[in-house]
């Protein structure tokens, strides 16, 4: 039969003023197993600890549990005193009811509740400790740190600098994980390459760090102190004494495939001198002009219905503008599009009128009926549907257009109608007029 | 139009006026067919060609049809006026033009099953004047909406169009033009009120010669829509306010930036432009003058943050439209790194009015710090939506019920929004607000771009909220902290509240969240993204803890806390619902009262929504 002792902790009014210690304390003394149960001001002064030292010697504790502050402040403390007096110290262990509760709860009444909770499950817990017996173990005095991003890199680098050797792993081709995307830096809006490509250096330059890029962690083995960990360095070049040039890896190159076969939408129907000489024509109208981007990219859509990837290629090889800048501007603006759309483009305005009067309930209608998302085409091909944030047509709300003819006060029944007229349309009736330039 | 009629000066632009003048008798019958997006939506252009083929059909070739911009009252269109009488028909379909042109335009009799009938009073209006939701407007941005066709200058002019322009370029210089604006007390009616003369000002007083003017068109308000009507309807004031503006700062270039959603803004302006150039009111040596300047247009590819001006800038610029860091400002360094001035549509169309009639005239009207008008998209709940221009001032309560007819369905009031995501909610209690740029700020909303929209009992302001922060979450451009993490806090705090799951504490939450966001954002996006949560706070507290206490949802809105049932009393049995129902959980005879299989129903509320009688009730 265990003899527990439980030691409640005011710790001054960090604890008292929110924990009626009080009550925990008597609240404890009538849990099973426990012989004795005190609440005092200060249980890691130097009286509180003859508290319980006196407690475990007086009672024959078998195991303490002291409420008070975290593990980390007083674990020691408790436990030395604990050994002092022939207890085993893992027997000791403490209830957290100052940064898990008093600090965290206003409530006097629900955190009172929470620290008794606290407590009994700690004496449950302590019942079932076995006495533990500390050896030494010699330690491979070496780190691994997994994942080079900005945290791994410094973390290799203060090791390194206190003198150990270092192995840093990163499942990339380059160190710098997401920092190396990143322009700036919260809160201070500092430049964020300023802060990591200097470390970057360094993890190279270090003589106690070994950098295995582009390879990743299959196993750990062992425990603290003496891990075995097994790491797989993915291949990066080609043992020419060895190659048969059997063309396997060819077949399943995965960086190939990236480059020259994006998961992304299927090359357009037309052929690429096609295409090239209507980017050609197009371009014709902005030689020369600034900002053109956006227009470009849009008269790029209208042609040829989206953003298709080798026509965006070839208009950054023609036009000089670098690819990932057609991307970042695609990307940006709702109006872009770089997987095909539908013969029917249908957007829905959820507008703060559209809302009020409906719009979500029409645009869920469509959802259930098409049984696409926002942003998404049916498989024929026939319906797009995107959500639009108004189109200024409050007056009629709610409103929707397909391929920019406009339908007003809409209801969930007249949407249906839309949806079979355009099935059995064709698409060339339903769209007006398209806005010209200058 | 050729070049060959380039206007050498003023005198030949006062010459071509009386020509056009001269072949327009006053008492020449016109029908004005309004051609505005709202009205193209319900049918209008079929409408227009109908009567020109009807007319020439009769041979009656001295009657004009025009298609104008927009009128306005959008909710009855399409619109048709009948000019010398200004005889106003409303609703009018393909099938009713040979009774128009059979009776009114031979016989001058009036097709009584057209007028527009007052709900309030039950009087049927004759003329547009006399339509409640005319008459208590003040039409100056609005002057020649509905009256032109946007697509002929002839008409502009005709309206004393550039006439502003020829006066500043003869007896003005750029300081007296800058002085006129700054004693009318204009101030820019994109939202932020900034006085227009002195943002001028600042702009002409930056060294350098290569100076830049642009027009914000990129109207991203939800619920505004003032700005398009102006661009589509009236292109020309908009030109020439720019133009104006463009020579009182020492510009030669300018971009008008309009929204990706306005296709017909784009053709009606290239038109504009087109044709000015060709008369020589755009292009080099305007009028004579040694004033040269240009306008081109840009579109905007959808993007909300794109109204923030820096934002703009860089979009203008082929860039992704990310805010800058102020200062600089764009009046120091905007477009390419020069001076920059940006106003919006309805100030710039502002201009050419204030330089005709002059500043006092302006300064007339409207309250103590905010003169002349402000137009206003009355929209949501209320009977008369529409365009409405009335002077600074003008109560909230004559907004809604004297021209927007109060409440539909006889329900109540409940709140007003303004501002669009930035602005907030006024309750029942502040109606009598006379609406200015600071009394609306006082009341928790925002001028903003003037979209009012008016809600009802059945509007729940916790999801109003939620609705605004998801706009926000979504048109966040991510660059800045606070803005991009905050907000989609706040967002999913507000997402779980209205499921059920609120919890003691949230609104405590949102608020701390929201005095972050707010003080810490890079730009205007983020530091008003909180207002519709603070501002439904302030005055609609008993809703949020009834969605967290009671777990209920006041106005039906919020599925997750509603069940729907029909009173069996109220219901007449007529079978909406019942075809509506997606699920077929509406069930009962005809003319019988209906049930709702609690089962089966998914709480869409079409229903709810759908029935005439109110007898679908929420609980």
């Amino acid at each position: 039969m265990a003899r527990m002792g439980v030691f409640i902790c005011w710790c001054g009014a960090n604890i008292a003023e929110t924990v009626d210690c009080e009550a925990v304390a008597s609240y404890a003394g009538a849990l099973p197993g426990v012989t004795i149960a005190r609440s005092y001001k200060y249980m890691c002064s130097d009286p509180g600890q003859r508290l319980i030292t006196d407690a475990i010697q007086e009672h024959k504790l078998s195991g303490v549990v002291v409420a008070s502050c975290s593990p980390r402040m007083h674990e020691p403390t408790f436990r030395m005193a604990a050994a002092s007096v022939g207890l085993n110290p893992y027997m000791l262990e403490m209830a957290n009811i100052r940064e898990h509760c008093s600090w965290v709860h206003t409530n006097r009444r629900e955190a009172t509740e929470k620290a008794k909770d606290l407590v009994r499950i700690l004496v449950e817990k302590v019942k079932r400790n076995q006495p533990l017996q500390e050896i030494e173990v010699p330690v491979t005095q070496r780190v691994m740190v997994i994942g080079a991003g900005i945290a791994g890199i410094q973390a290799a680098l203060d090791v390194a600098a206190a003198g150990y050797e270092v192995a840093l792993v990163e499942r990339q081709p380059s160190i710098g994980g997401h920092m190396a995307m990143l322009d700036e830096t919260f809160p201070t809006l500092d430049c964020s390459q300023c802060i990591l490509t200097p470390r970057m250096v360094e993890i190279m330059q270090s003589k106690n760090i070994t950098l295995h890029s582009y390879s990743e962690v299959e196993q750990v083995d062992g425990y603290v102190g003496n891990f075995k960990v097994k790491v797989r360095h993915k291949a990066r070049s080609i043992d020419m004494s060895k190659c048969t040039g059997c063309g396997d890896c060819w077949k399943y190159c995965l960086a190939r495939n990236k480059i020259s076969e994006p998961s992304g939408p299927a090359a357009p129907e037309e052929s690429p001198a096609e295409v090239a000489e209507k980017v050609d024509t197009l371009l014709e109208k902005y030689t020369d002009r600034a900002g053109m981007v956006i227009g470009l990219l849009q008269d790029v859509q209208n042609e040829f219905n989206y953003l298709p990837q080798d026509t965006l290629v070839y208009l950054s090889v023609k036009s000089k503008i670098p690819l990932s800048r057609l991307y970042a501007v695609a990307r940006f603006y709702n109006g872009f599009s770089l997987e095909p759309r539908g013969k029917y483009i249908i957007r829905v305005c959820l507008g703060t009128a559209c809302h009020l009067r409906g719009g979500g309930r029409i645009a869920d209608a469509v959802v259930r009926e098409l049984g696409i998302e926002h942003g998404e085409t049916t498989a024929d091909k026939l319906f797009t549907l995107e959500r639009v944030n108004c189109l200024g047509t409050c007056a009629l709300a709610p409103v929707i257009t397909v391929n920019d003819k406009y339908h007003g006060k809409m209801t969930v029944g007249k949407m249906m109608k839309v949806l079979e007229e355009c099935a059995r349309e064709k698409p060339e009736q339903v769209g007006v007029e398209e806005a010209q330039i200058v | 139009m050729t070049v060959a009629t380039r206007l050498a000066n003023a005198g030949d632009l006062a010459s071509l006026r009386q020509k056009i003048l001269a072949g327009r008798k006053s008492t020449k019958i016109a029908i004005s067919v309004c051609a505005g997006t709202g009205c193209r939506a319900q049918g209008s252009m079929e409408l227009f060609e109908e009567f020109q083929r009807e007319l020439q059909e009769q041979n009656l070739t001295d009657v004009e049809v025009r298609a104008t911009g927009c009128h306005g009252f959008c909710e009855q269109g399409p619109l048709v006026v009948i000019f010398p009488r200004k005889i106003f028909y409303r609703g009018v379909k393909v099938k009713d033009v040979p009774r128009i042109v059979e009776k009114t335009i031979r016989n001058n009799e009036v097709v009584d099953s057209l007028l527009f009938k007052d709900p309030a009073t039950k009087k049927k209006c004759l003329l547009e004047n006399e339509v409640p939701f005319y008459a208590k407007q003040q039409r100056i941005v609005f002057r020649n909406n509905g009256k032109i066709d946007p697509t002929q200058i002839d008409d502009y002019i005709a309206a004393d169009g550039y006439a502003a322009l020829a006066k500043v370029l003869t007896k003005m210089s750029a300081e007296q033009v800058i002085e006129q604006v700054s004693q009318a007390g204009l101030r820019g009616r994109g939202g932020g009120g900034f006085p227009t003369g002195r943002k001028w000002d600042i702009c002409r007083a930056q060294p350098g010669d290569e100076k830049y003017v642009i027009c914000n068109g990129d109207e991203g308000d939800p619920g505004a829509f003032m700005d398009r009507s102006i661009m589509e309807g009236d292109p020309n004031s908009v030109l020439e306010g720019m133009t104006i503006g463009a020579y009182a700062i020492g510009a030669s270039r300018a971009y008008i930036y309009v929204r990706a959603e306005y296709p017909l803004a784009v053709t009606n302006l290239s038109i504009a432009l087109e044709q000015s150039r060709s008369l020589g009111l755009l292009g080099e040596n305007i009028l004579g003058s040694d004033f040269s300047f240009d306008v081109e247009i840009v579109r905007g590819a959808g993007a909300f943050v794109c109204g923030e001006e820096t934002a703009l800038i860089a979009s203008v610029q082929g860039d992704i439209g990310s805010p800058q860091q102020r200062p600089p400002y764009p009046a120091q360094a905007g477009l390419w790194g020069k001076p920059t001035n940006i106003n919006n549509v309805e100030t710039w169309a502002n201009v050419p009015v204030i330089i005709d009639k002059g500043s006092k005239w302006f300064a007339g009207m409207g309250t103590e710090h905010s003169k002349g008008t402000k137009v206003f998209s009355l929209v949501g709940k209320v009977l008369n939506t529409g365009l409405v221009e009335v002077p600074m001032g003008t109560t909230l309560r004559e907004i809604v019920y004297d021209i927007g007819g109060g409440i539909p369905k006889k329900r109540k009031f409940k709140a007003v929004q303004t501002g669009g995501p930035s602005g907030g909610c006024i309750p029942e209690s502040l109606l009598d607000l006379p609406v200015d740029f600071e009394k609306l700020t006082e009341a928790g909303g925002m001028m903003g771009s003037g979209g009012l929209i008016v809600m009802d009992e059945r509007t729940c302001m916790v999801d109003v909220a939620k609705y605004f922060l998801a706009f926000l979450v979504d048109e966040s451009c991510g660059k800045c902290s606070p803005c991009r993490e905050g907000v989609m806090q706040m967002h999913s705090i507000l997402c779980r509240i209205v499921q059920g799951e609120g919890r003691e504490g949230d609104i405590e939450l949102l608020e701390q969240l929201a005095a972050y966001v707010k003080e810490s954002s890079l730009c205007q996006l983020g530091g008003t993204a909180p207002n519709p949560v603070l501002s439904t706070l302030r005055h609609f507290r008993n809703e949020y803890e009834a969605h967290i206490k009671d777990k209920k949802c006041p106005a039906g809105v919020c599925t997750a806390l509603v069940e729907f049932e029909v009173d069996e009393e109220l219901c007449k049995g007529c079978g909406l619902c019942m075809r509506d129902c997606p699920t077929e959980a509406v069930i009962g005879e005809k003319k019988q009262p209906h049930k709702i299989d609690v089962e089966l129903c998914i709480k869409c509320g079409v229903c709810y929504e759908d029935c005439p009688f109110d007898a679908v009730i929420a609980k």
